[in-house]
């Protein structure tokens, strides 16, 4: 029976050994940075409030006991936490912790089996599978227990926390693939084959940026083979993967860059290997049934609201006469208190019986038939939501810019004006059945907008000057062994509009749902147009100056601004913005070169061509232009000046900057080779935002001088480093190179940027080990 | 010059500047600032002077410290009651940056010896209360062709401006002292501390920008603002041909002592 994983033996002493660094940050020995470096892969993240930090605690297959739910409720509570927060990968969080608590929360959370371990990082994350694993009656076994048993092995081995990037496990128990075994770094989905238990494997998925179905790798091991295989796809992403660049850094990248054949081989031989040791193979606990028998007295319920309650939220397991039963979670928040009122109704039922799922809810189960209308009345006292239709709890969000750092939209508050839309509209919820909604911030996908049935992923547009939240729309995922796909783009929407355009479109599945089996089929047959024919009715936003609405996110009362994000990690976020100018730019182009167009609209389209170029790789630089001066000078200098777009057009841009459109007339094709040369640019950009052009540069620089200083400011923090490296300079005749070393993270991220930015350049900068290499070579 | 390991620490936030950076820190560091008046004004110059690193102060008052004096002139605290300013104030700035040089002098500025205190500095700041002085320090630095910041308050009021050699001068505004009784001073009038201490940093901030050779001066301008309202303006002036000192054919053309008005509320 399935208890939960073990703890390995050298947690406690690596916890003592996280709280002796987090002694010598606060006495100011060690950086903040150096402190995130360890702090991060135990699962504690810093919120968007200073000094306030996340604490996400690791639970296999997303299995927690009745008396771990109840312990973590109560240490919660003993430090002022209000709610717990179920995850979208099946694991439970605190927020707002302080940073004296999170050791003392952390021992706790021994004390009752539960680590924080690889809660975030470049680690082996929290192994996820379907929540009704051992009780789908589709299910070909249960994969409970090599969840179990995998989680145990795998966190007791100390690679597991320094890879390349993470590294996320599934399962699934069928080819239904409800644990997103084709959407992950590892796949496992059950299978037989010829009598006996094992896996079909899949690797190199996952949602994130760019995310990717996973590939097949192995069309089945044996069940004793999961370890082997697990660790020898762990030791080829430690060995190969990329560690220079996070953005292309997970285990699909690997793929991508070595091709399918060079990657099999390797794994090939990493698996040869890890078999020649010998391993033991997981222990995998007896699947016997773990349900207690219920000798609560059967009560017989006939109203009308547990019969509604019961088609909505009951379904019967594998198992004869037993039933799960959902409850709902309000985008995952659960305040403490209600926490411990359901552990308390759980407790009787034995320590089996909580999953949490993947849209965030919990999802209880072998309670018997006979106290289905006991649990339900229990219920309805404790959390009032179990009376609401099932689609509020699925309605999946991930935190969104209220917290998250690399937030753009405030999704969950979006999430929640939909929900607000869907309650006033009257709609008969209930024949929606099983469908996903799910909401991500941007464009990464913790909210899973690649894997939902109507998407949405939020982005930053352009109105006029000012900038409005928006959210691209995807819809029609599929996700089954074999036919996995992911949500195609279908439009985008401002985010004032979303919560209608949902209505509007749930309305009209609803209207026609008795004609279809499910969500997916009526989006192949008339879905995917009905949504493409409204999306254009909600797209239509005001000028900033007619309905400012727009241009604020939901629940906020502060202007949408992209100022807040962390630089460095937004490069995804800002992929809209570029494509916008470059649609702007190539529309420009065809009205210029369509015929019988007149003098003053021609000056007018080679006005807006200059304005287009010049700004549309402003953003590359880290420039959010806010006015045409702003956006010209930016050009000039970080483009121009810096020789990435040739000095010949600088007459052209000087024009436009003081808008003498008679001599941008007078220079039509100057100004027709200006839009060129940007797309030419554009196509030489590599996904760090970096230009072959200055890739060449720094090659060819290299070769032929070394820097004659070399200095080390590994271990020291920012901004002191970027002060160093100017004491430095200022040692130096114009023209000389200097070469500094500095550590990975906040250094290499903002000390090169702030050197660019006092008028020296950089000439290369690449990853030695654990560190960078920078060459910079002093202004003139 | 070197920066030590310490000073590129204790100075990180100005090194951080791309305006200051190492360069400017340098220039401070061997700057040489003259404050006139270890007081209201003087108070706040000298200690932000001090913990920017300029390298020698000066510091002109022949006065003592007094409990009405501590409402504003933050570089003095209660137990210096009593104590000469000069020698206050430089106990502070050693301890808020050893390494700035001090000297002091506890005499009251006159035309008899400014023009040698004066010599030594790069720049002078005027933060006495009286006209004569201000008049004295501008006549002064004229002839001696060094630049100064001119700062006045009263009551909720202030005003400032630099002078550079070859560019308006006080007197180009001024002319000369109003007559006795005409304005009162701080004495009769009152300040809120906080305005000297706004005016005493505008100061600092000049000769600062001074020394680093950085951003526009209040040169040819006159800074104005009331705190009550807390409104700034400013007042764009030239050099007067027909001043006094600077002017084409002056009639001051050696230093003179002002008469200072008659104060009504004499010192306790």
């Amino acid at each position: 029976m399935i208890k939960g994983y073990d703890l390995p033996a050298q947690l406690e002493s690596e916890i003592s050994g996280l709280e002796e660094l987090l002694n010598k940050y606060k006495r100011g020995e060690i950086s903040a940075t150096e402190l995130k470096a360890h702090r991060v892969p135990f699962g504690v993240y810093e919120q968007r409030q200073a000094d306030t930090y996340m604490v996400r605690i690791r639970c296999a297959g997303g299995f927690i006991s009745p008396e771990q739910l109840e312990g973590v409720s109560t240490i919660a509570q003993e430090f002022g936490i209000g709610d717990l927060h179920l995850t979208s990968r099946q694991e439970l969080q605190l927020h707002y912790v302080k940073l004296d608590h999170i050791i003392a929360i952390m021992r706790r959370l021994l004390g009752i089996g539960l680590s924080t371990r690889g809660g975030g990082g470049n680690t082996v994350r929290n192994i996820g599978a379907q929540a009704d694993a051992g009780i789908d009656p589709q299910e070909v076994f249960d994969v409970s227990p090599y969840v179990e048993a995998l989680t145990t092995r795998l966190i007791a081995e100390s690679d597991s926390w320094n890879l390349p990037r993470k590294f996320k496990i599934a399962f699934s128990g069928s080819i239904e693939d409800k644990g997103y075994a084709t959407l992950s770094d590892v796949g496992f989905i059950a299978k037989i084959k010829d009598n006996k238990k094992g896996f079909k494997v899949y690797a190199a998925g996952g949602l994130g940026a760019k995310p990717a179905v996973a590939k097949l790798l192995l069309d089945f091991i044996e069940a004793d083979e999961v370890y082997a295989v697990a660790k020898a796809l762990k030791t080829l992403f430690f060995k190969y993967g990329n560690r220079k660049n996070k953005h292309a850094a997970r285990l699909r990248f690997l793929w991508l860059n070595l091709g399918e054949q060079e990657f099999k081989k390797r794994f090939d031989e990493e698996y040869a290997l890890v078999k020649a040791q010998k391993l033991v193979p997981l222990a995998i606990s007896s699947e016997a049934e773990s349900v207690i028998d219920q000798s609560v007295a059967g009560q017989s319920l006939q109203t009308p609201d547990f019969l509604l309650w019961r088609t909505r939220y009951a379904h019967p397991q594998k198992q004869k006469g037993l039933f799960s039963i959902l409850i709902p979670v309000e985008l995952g928040f659960i305040s403490c208190a209600n926490a411990l009122k359901l552990t308390r109704f759980l407790k009787i039922f034995g320590s089996d019986v909580l999953r949490m799922t993947k849209d965030q809810n919990f999802l209880v189960r072998n309670i018997h038939e006979k106290s289905l209308a006991e649990a339900y009345n229990l219920l309805k006292e404790a959390l009032p939501e179990v009376s609401q239709p099932a689609l509020y709890g699925k309605i999946l969000s991930c935190a969104g810019a209220s917290t998250c750092q690399l937030g753009i939209c405030y999704s969950r508050q979006a999430a929640r004006a939909a929900m607000n839309e869907l309650k006033k509209s009257g709609l008969d919820l209930d024949k929606i059945g099983e469908i996903k909604i799910n909401i991500s911030g941007c464009p990464n996908s913790c909210g899973q907008h690649p894997a939902a049935d109507l998407g949405f992923s939020g982005k930053a547009l352009r109105g006029g000057e000012a900038l409005y939240p928006a959210y691209n729309i995807f819809a029609g995922a599929v996700i089954r062994d074999g036919e996995t796909k992911l949500a195609e783009l279908i439009g985008e929407v401002p985010a004032k509009a979303l919560p209608l355009l949902v209505k509007d479109f749930l309305a009209r599945y609803i209207g026609q749902s008795g004609k279809f089996v499910d969500f997916q089929q009526y989006f192949l047959s008339e879905g995917r147009s009905v949504l493409k024919e409204i999306i254009p009715r909600y797209a239509q936003v005001p000028k900033f100056e007619e309905d400012k609405n727009y241009y604020f996110d939901w629940g906020e009362t502060k202007l949408f601004s992209l100022a807040e994000r962390k630089a460095g990690e937004c490069s995804a976020g800002f992929f809209d913005l570029l494509e916008m100018d470059l649609r702007n730019i190539s529309k420009t182009q065809a009205a210029l070169s369509a015929e019988g167009n007149d003098q003053i609209r021609k000056e007018k389209l080679l006005g807006e061509l200059v304005f287009f170029a010049s700004r549309v790789l402003l953003i590359t630089r880290g420039l959010d232009a806010k006015s045409e001066e702003e956006v010209y000078a930016g050009f000039l200098k970080h483009f121009i000046e810096s020789g990435l777009i040739n000095q010949s057009f600088q007459n052209i841009v000087a024009a436009a900057r003081v808008k003498d459109i008679k001599a941008i007339a007078a220079r039509e094709s100057e100004a027709l080779d200006l839009g060129k040369a940007v797309l030419a640019l554009y196509e030489t950009m590599d996904n760090t935002f970096n230009f072959k052009t200055e890739v060449a540069r720094q090659g060819s620089v290299q070769k032929t001088d070394a820097p004659a200083v070399v200095k080390d400011f590994r271990g020291v923090a920012c901004p002191l480093n970027f002060v160093k490296t100017k004491v430095e300079l200022a040692k130096l005749k114009p023209g000389d190179l200097l070469e500094i070393w500095l550590d990975d993270g906040a250094p290499i991220e903002n000390v090169p940027g702030s050197v660019q930015a006092e008028g020296h350049k950089i000439l290369a900068q690449k990853k030695t080990g654990d560190y960078w290499s920078v060459i910079i070579e002093k202004k003139g | 010059m070197s920066l030590s390991e310490e000073q590129i620490d204790r100075y990180s936030r100005h090194i951080i500047l791309s305006d200051v950076g190492v360069e400017g820190q340098e220039k401070i560091l061997s700057g040489k600032v003259l404050i006139i008046g270890a007081g209201g004004l003087g108070a706040p110059a000298a200690l932000y002077l001090a913990a920017a690193g300029v390298g020698t102060i000066g510091l002109v008052d022949d006065g003592l410290v007094e409990l009405s004096n501590l409402q504003r002139q933050v570089i003095h605290f209660t137990p210096d009651v009593g104590k000469p300013k000069v020698l206050s104030a430089k106990e502070k700035i050693a301890e808020i940056n050893p390494e700035v040089k001090v000297t002091t002098y506890q005499e009251r500025a006159y035309s008899g010896n400014i023009a040698k205190i004066i010599q030594d500095y790069d720049f002078i700041i005027d933060g006495t209360d009286n006209f004569p002085a201000k008049f004295l320090i501008n006549d002064a630095c004229v002839l001696g062709a060094k630049p100064f910041s001119h700062g006045g308050i009263l009551r909720f009021e202030g005003q400032a401006m630099t002078y550079l050699p070859k560019e308006a001068c006080y007197r180009c505004i001024f002319g000369a002292p109003p007559p006795k009784n005409a304005v009162p001073t701080c004495s009769q009038a009152g300040i809120l501390g906080a305005v000297a201490g706004m005016l005493g940093t505008i100061q600092a901030a000049e000769a600062l920008r001074f020394l680093i050779a950085k951003g526009e001066l209040l040169v040819n301008r006159l800074l104005i603002f009331d705190a009550l309202r807390m409104s700034f303006r400013q007042v764009t002036f030239k050099r007067n041909p027909h001043c006094p000192i600077c002017g084409e054919n002056p009639s001051i053309k050696q230093l003179i002592d002002e008469e200072l008005p008659a104060c009504d509320l004499k010192k306790k």
